[in-house]
């Protein structure tokens, strides 16, 4: 009975260095789901002392000693797996072997068998579990439990002479294997809980940095400028706390928001040092206000006592930075320390993102232009020869025409904005066709049918146009025979549908490669209203191409 | 007067064209066409000196059209088009003269100068045509484009030129000839031509002659003059 007290005596001297363990840096690798060797090294040197401490504090009877050692072996290899338990195991267990004894060589052996199993245990539970299981405190109870009296088993097995071994194993076992497990169920529910609270206290985290995302998402696309920029500063300061924020591009202010704003004006340039640092070297510059404290260049009288200053770079390009201060009177807290430093990198790809989508959107409108421009060449000269051919034996005609094409090329000159009427397009085309009919004569039958409430949609503009043109293109042009031009408008399933059908059926394949135009409509669709509108298009060989145009109904974007 | 003949599928380019040619007082309009089928088929039948052919027609364009004609009738060719000079010049420079439209009356005058002395030299201009891969056919009024691979063999009589394919055959404006000349199928008796891949066996005759069964059973004569170079040719 006195050996199970001096033994729990030992243990709470154990736990109060592992409480002192969970407080220290050398714990923080076992917050992580999966632990790197590095970290596999700093767990086999800690473990290990509390194997061999285990021993140094345990209490000598007959020729032997009771002891805690086990508890440093079995959770190595509970936390860290079996190869891990086996180091620390052999570790204690040499040393234990070291100090000499009877029982020496069986206690040596045994300490690498605990560390073995507490490896087992992990294996089992990794498989069936995951990590979570890992820090139950019953688990580490039953598996030190099963170690220790494997233990007894091993002396008796191996100690000579046995009589001595059995003596001293009926002496022992009972508090050695309760004391050994319990501790080690206590020492695994300490770290569970500080766990947890690391955990905890990482989600927060989070979700602060969530929540500014949230916030700011869509801020940048709008660029990076000081308007934006004075949207951004007040969202981070509210959801911080920290006394002052400003972001700064590469020369100047742009924007500022608490303590100190009366003389950090934005517009200003830059006169910190610090600053000009984080920019030029592309890092991150902390001020801590204790070892070196941040004197404002502004005013003597600045309330600010330190400051965090974070690069905002897109590739490797610093844009500007984003600077969290803290005045003198307060501590600058280590969470907003990499909240800002997070909230910087977040930001720096938003901004990523607006240049990549302004890149996209200029190079759409580059592509429209360019269509409009390939367009016209072959079309005008077209134009011109029919009107050259027509115009002696009829100059009526001949006027007729050349003021559609006016009308086409104004309207093509008019429409690089972004929405127009569906009654707009129809004119467009109108135009168009015109004077294809004129080129083509009996050869080309356009058929209309839209009902009059629909002519005031809106599409993208430039829409219908290039639908057309590919069925004269490549449908109409390419058969002998007439070709049959059919424009509907129809309304369905919250959808309207505008289809172009053409009867000679020529161009399935060929809309991937050479459909510039159309590829350029359909982009615009889907950019304006969603993948699911858009051009579709459905082509029966040598009898027909139908392209349907599908956008929102009612929405006036 | 040079008889000429416009090949274009646009309406106001031909009367344009036309006006063009009559003013200049030196050219007998043969006909217009508005494709390249239709073209073949004038061709054949009024075998013009001249003709006026745009690049850019359906289906079948002005280049692909003069490989559907046979050399010993080719006539000049004077190409017509809006903007396809670079791909006349890639195609054949020296021996012929294009026009750009519009065309104008200062420029078509240089043309007939060209033109007259050709005709003077009298020689039958010889075009570097590539060869035929598909044949334009007639069936029921629709024109259907055959490719030459499928084939099996090709015939002339009192109405035509025919082309089987698959137990089923199409009249076509294309000559015999023509289709020797263009085609990989290879004359075996004054009236027809086969598709070598389409041959099964070659049945002997009597005196010389001989009979081709071809895939799918039917018989083609083989004439003595062109047995020897049938049987050369499929390596017996």
């Amino acid at each position: 009975m006195l050996l199970v007290f001096s033994l729990l005596q030992q243990m709470s001297v154990f736990m109060v260095i592992a409480y002192l363990f969970t407080k220290s840096p050398a714990f923080r690798p076992l917050t992580a789901e999966n632990l790197q060797p590095r970290q596999k090294l700093i767990l086999y040197f800690v473990f290990s002392a509390f194997s061999i401490l285990g021993t140094y504090f345990g209490l000598p009877v007959s020729d032997a000693i009771a002891n805690t050692r086990a508890i440093g072996a079995v959770l190595a290899g509970l936390i860290g797996g079996p190869a891990l338990g086996l180091a620390v195991g052999l570790t204690g267990g040499l040393h234990r072997f070291s100090l000499g004894g009877f029982t020496a060589f069986a206690c040596g052996v045994s300490t690498t068998t605990e560390g073995l199993i507490g490896g087992l245990f992990h294996l089992y539970l990794m498989r069936q579990q995951g990590v979570r299981d890992v820090f139950n405190p019953k688990i580490a109870f039953v598996a030190t439990l099963l170690a220790e009296s494997l233990q007894m088993l091993i002396i008796l097995a191996l100690a000579r002479p046995f009589a001595e071994a059995l003596a001293l194993v009926e002496v022992i076992s009972l508090p050695m294997i309760l004391a050994n497990s319990v501790g080690a169920a206590l020492f695994i529910s300490i770290m569970r809980d500080r766990k947890q609270m690391v955990d905890e206290v990482g989600a927060t985290f989070s979700a602060k940095a969530l929540k500014v995302a949230e916030k700011t998402l869509g801020l940048l696309s709008c660029g990076f400028n000081a308007e934006t920029a004075g949207e951004m500063v007040e969202i981070i300061r509210a959801e911080t706390g920290v006394g002052a924020v400003a972001v700064t591009d590469r020369e100047k202010h742009l924007a500022f928001s608490g303590a100190g704003a009366d003389h950090h004006l934005p517009g200003l340039a830059i006169a910190s040092e610090y600053v000009r640092r984080a920019i030029q070297q592309h890092r991150v510059v902390y001020v801590d206000g204790i070892n070196e404290p941040f004197n404002c260049p502004h005013s003597r009288s600045c309330p600010l006592g330190s400051a965090l200053v974070v690069p905002l770079a897109v590739h490797n390009e610093v844009l500007g930075t984003i600077i969290l201060f803290e005045p003198k009177t307060k501590l600058f807290l280590n969470n907003n320390r990499s909240l800002g430093e997070g909230l910087a990198s977040l930001l720096s790809e938003q901004l990523l993102r607006s240049r990549y989508e302004s890149q996209q959107n200029m190079l759409t409108k580059s592509e429209l232009k360019l269509v409009q421009a390939q367009v016209n060449p072959h079309f005008l000269f077209n134009a011109l020869n029919t009107i050259i051919a027509i115009i002696e034996q009829d100059a009526q005609r001949a006027k007729e025409l050349t003021l559609h094409l006016s009308n086409f090329f104004r309207k093509n000159l008019k429409r690089s904005g972004d929405l127009a009427t569906l009654e707009e397009e129809l004119d467009h085309v109108n135009s168009y066709l015109t004077i294809e009919r004129a080129r083509f004569e009996d050869r080309l039958v356009v058929e209309t049918e839209i009902s009059p409430e629909l002519l005031s949609i809106k599409l993208p503009t430039f829409t219908l146009q290039p639908i057309i043109e590919n069925s004269i293109k490549h449908g109409i042009s390419q058969i002998f025979g007439t070709g049959i031009v059919k424009v509907r408008a129809v309304q369905s399933e919250g959808q309207i549908r505008i289809e172009v059908e053409d009867n000679a059926g020529t161009y399935c394949e060929k809309l991937q490669s050479d459909g510039l135009g159309m590829n350029l409509v359909d982009k615009r669709i889907k950019n304006l209203y969603g993948d699911q509108y858009g051009i579709s298009v459905a082509c029966v060989p040598e009898e027909k191409t139908l392209i349907t145009i599908s956008v929102p109904q009612g929405e006036r974007p | 007067m040079i008889r000429c003949l416009i090949i274009d599928d646009e309406p106001n380019a031909r009367r344009e064209l036309e006006k063009l040619l009559l003013a200049t007082g030196r050219f007998e309009i043969n006909g217009q066409c508005g494709n390249a089928v239709e073209g073949v088929k004038t061709i054949n039948k009024q075998r013009p000196e001249v003709i006026f052919l745009d690049i850019q027609m359906p289906v079948i364009d002005g280049f692909e059209m003069l490989s559907m004609i046979d050399h010993e009738i080719m006539p000049q060719v004077v190409f017509v088009t809006a903007y396809d000079e670079f791909a006349i010049k890639a195609f054949e420079e020296k021996t012929l003269d294009y026009l750009l439209k519009p065309v104008r009356a200062e420029r078509l005058a240089v043309t007939v100068e060209k033109l007259l002395e050709r005709l003077r030299a009298n020689n039958t201009p010889e075009y570097d045509t590539a060869r035929l891969t598909r044949i334009p056919c007639i069936k029921g009024g629709n024109i259907k484009l055959i490719s030459v691979a499928e084939v099996e063999y090709a015939l002339t009589d009192i109405s035509g030129v025919h082309v089987a394919i698959a137990g089923q055959s199409f009249n076509t404006d294309l000559t015999l000839k023509a289709l020797e000349e263009r085609t990989e199928l290879v004359r075996c008796h004054r009236s027809y031509l086969v598709n070598l891949e389409q041959i099964d066996q070659i049945i002997p005759g009597e005196s010389g002659v001989a009979e081709i069964k071809t895939l799918s059973g039917q018989l083609l004569p083989v004439s003595r003059r062109h047995l020897k170079e049938v049987k050369r040719l499929i390596g017996i």
